[in-house]
């Protein structure tokens, strides 16, 4: 025998309805991170280039 | 002549990084530190790029090992600004490694020498770093039990606490420098906060300033962040149409920008929204998107999900055949993937259909003992395989008569 009273029915379907139990996307978005940043260039334009960058664009400023 | 090599190699390995080709810039810089250079400041610029090279590119152990030899370097020489800086990205690598308590130190020495040095730009960021290290704390924290937004424990309260906290002072610096695009990270990432904390309102205040500073600089990844960002907050304030409008300008701007795995997101989002607004048509449209774009990029508990959802769908539709369907389909990819949570749920939905069906599942009281054995395993901890879907989705509970009550 099935019992499928029409009040378990609805009790089972309940179970069932997605609105009890949603697979629920908890997926934020976060902002990216900031890295702190070193370079070779700056370095080296202030203490090697700082001179040489000044030699070649007066030289190219004489010519 | 071997100095300008190695300068010539790592001068290059600059380039190619900003150009964005960071694995090409890492050879470019692994060469110069194999031909070496007596200026040290050089190397430590070397080190320091090559860590976040490879921070860039997920290799985190590398990145701890050139950043770790950057600090090394900088504490050697005496160099006060390039110790404060290598200990910032060293803090952003152990965060990432789930090194908390050590990242807290690193980031927190970022912080005292800025402020030694009087440093506001390099104050404003290591606040940011430390907010964001302890956001990532709580996070992980909160995510090792399966607990809504707003509902935690105490230590998970206290570390995104201190990140509202850091974010917040972040924010008053930042706003008297001007840098309006500090702000909107720290604004995104307060509102995200918040949300998890379980303040919905102050989340939705947070996002719609990120919101608006994502418009003003034309970043649409950022404005996409923040309408499913905000979408989420509106989803747990109980205003679902007006979470499901951002949803859509979420999945607008991810077709834009040709983003599959986000759209399948958008998709997924707006699947359960329209679920929760009882539109059962419409929800199955979405999740049927999302079902299409998963087995497209091979995402099999993505897949898995979308089964899972469209089964509840049609069932909630009474259309049983459909639900069988789906239903059988999500137990049989919860079996491919190992995923335990799910094979349980798929196998307790078919009995339940086919009890709803009139059909015999009396003889199938092993399959139910089964079922309780395996939910009995699950009480500990999160199953298998959950945590490596692109979507990184969660199984909670989320009871729409609760929602007007978490405010």
């Amino acid at each position: 025998s099935q019992p499928l009273a029409g009040g378990q029915a609805a009790e089972l379907q309940s179970k069932v309805v997605p609105s009890k139990q949603i697979l629920h996307s908890n997926n934020m978005e976060m902002e990216p991170e900031t890295m702190e940043t070193k370079s070779v260039t700056d370095y080296f334009s202030k203490l090697h280039m700082g001179s040489l960058v000044y030699s070649c664009t007066s030289k190219r400023k004489n010519k | 002549r071997m100095e300008a090599s190695c300068l010539e190699l790592a001068l290059e390995g600059e380039r190619l990084c900003k150009a964005g080709d960071c694995r090409a810039g890492v050879s470019f810089f692994e060469a110069a530190v194999q031909v070496g250079t007596e200026d040290l400041r050089t190397l430590s610029a070397i080190y320091s790029q090559l860590g976040n090279a490879y921070f860039y590119l997920h290799e985190y152990a590398k990145a701890l090992e050139y950043h770790h030899h950057d600090l090394t370097l900088a504490r050697t020489i005496g160099d006060l600004l390039g110790e404060a800086k290598a200990s910032g990205n060293l803090g952003n690598t152990l965060k990432v490694l789930g090194n908390f308590e050590e990242a807290i130190v690193c980031c927190q020495r970022h912080l005292d020498i800025s402020r030694e040095l009087n440093d506001k730009v390099g104050e404003a960021r290591a606040l940011y770093n430390l907010g964001n290290v302890y956001h990532s704390k709580g996070k992980n924290v909160a995510n090792a039990g399966t607990h809504d937004p707003g509902e935690l424990p105490d230590d998970v309260k206290n570390a995104l606490q201190k990140a509202a906290k850091y974010y917040e002072e972040n924010l008053s610096i930042v706003t008297e420098l001007g840098d309006r695009a500090a702000q909107g990270r720290a604004f995104g990432n307060l509102g995200n906060t918040h949300y998890l904390l379980g303040n919905f309102r102050s989340a939705v205040l947070a996002h719609e300033q990120r919101l608006l500073i994502a418009k003003e600089f034309g970043d649409r990844s950022a404005e996409r962040r923040a309408y499913s960002n905000l979408g989420n907050a509106y989803i747990f304030l109980g205003e679902f149409e007006t979470a499901a409008e951002y949803y859509r300008r979420t999945l607008q701007l991810a077709r834009q920008l040709k983003d599959r795995a986000v759209e399948a997101q958008a998709c997924y989002s707006l699947g359960n929204t329209y679920t929760l607004l009882q539109d059962y048509e419409k929800a199955i449209d979405y999740h049927l998107k999302h079902l299409v774009i998963a087995q497209e990029l091979h995402d099999k508990i993505g897949e898995g999900r979308a089964c899972w959802s469209l089964g509840n769908a049609y069932t909630a539709l009474g259309n049983h055949d459909q639900a069988i369907h789906f239903a059988e389909r999500h137990l049989e990819i919860s079996r491919e993937v190992g995923d335990r949570s799910g094979e349980l749920t798929a196998r307790l939905n078919l009995s339940d259909l086919q009890m709803v069906l009139g059909l015999s599942y009396s003889t199938n009281n092993s399959m139910m003992a089964e079922s309780h054995a395996v939910e009995n395993t699950l009480n500990g901890g999160r199953p298998r395989g959950r945590r490596y879907s692109m979507e990184n989705m969660e199984l909670m509970k989320l009871t729409p008569e609760k929602v007007p009550n978490w405010n």
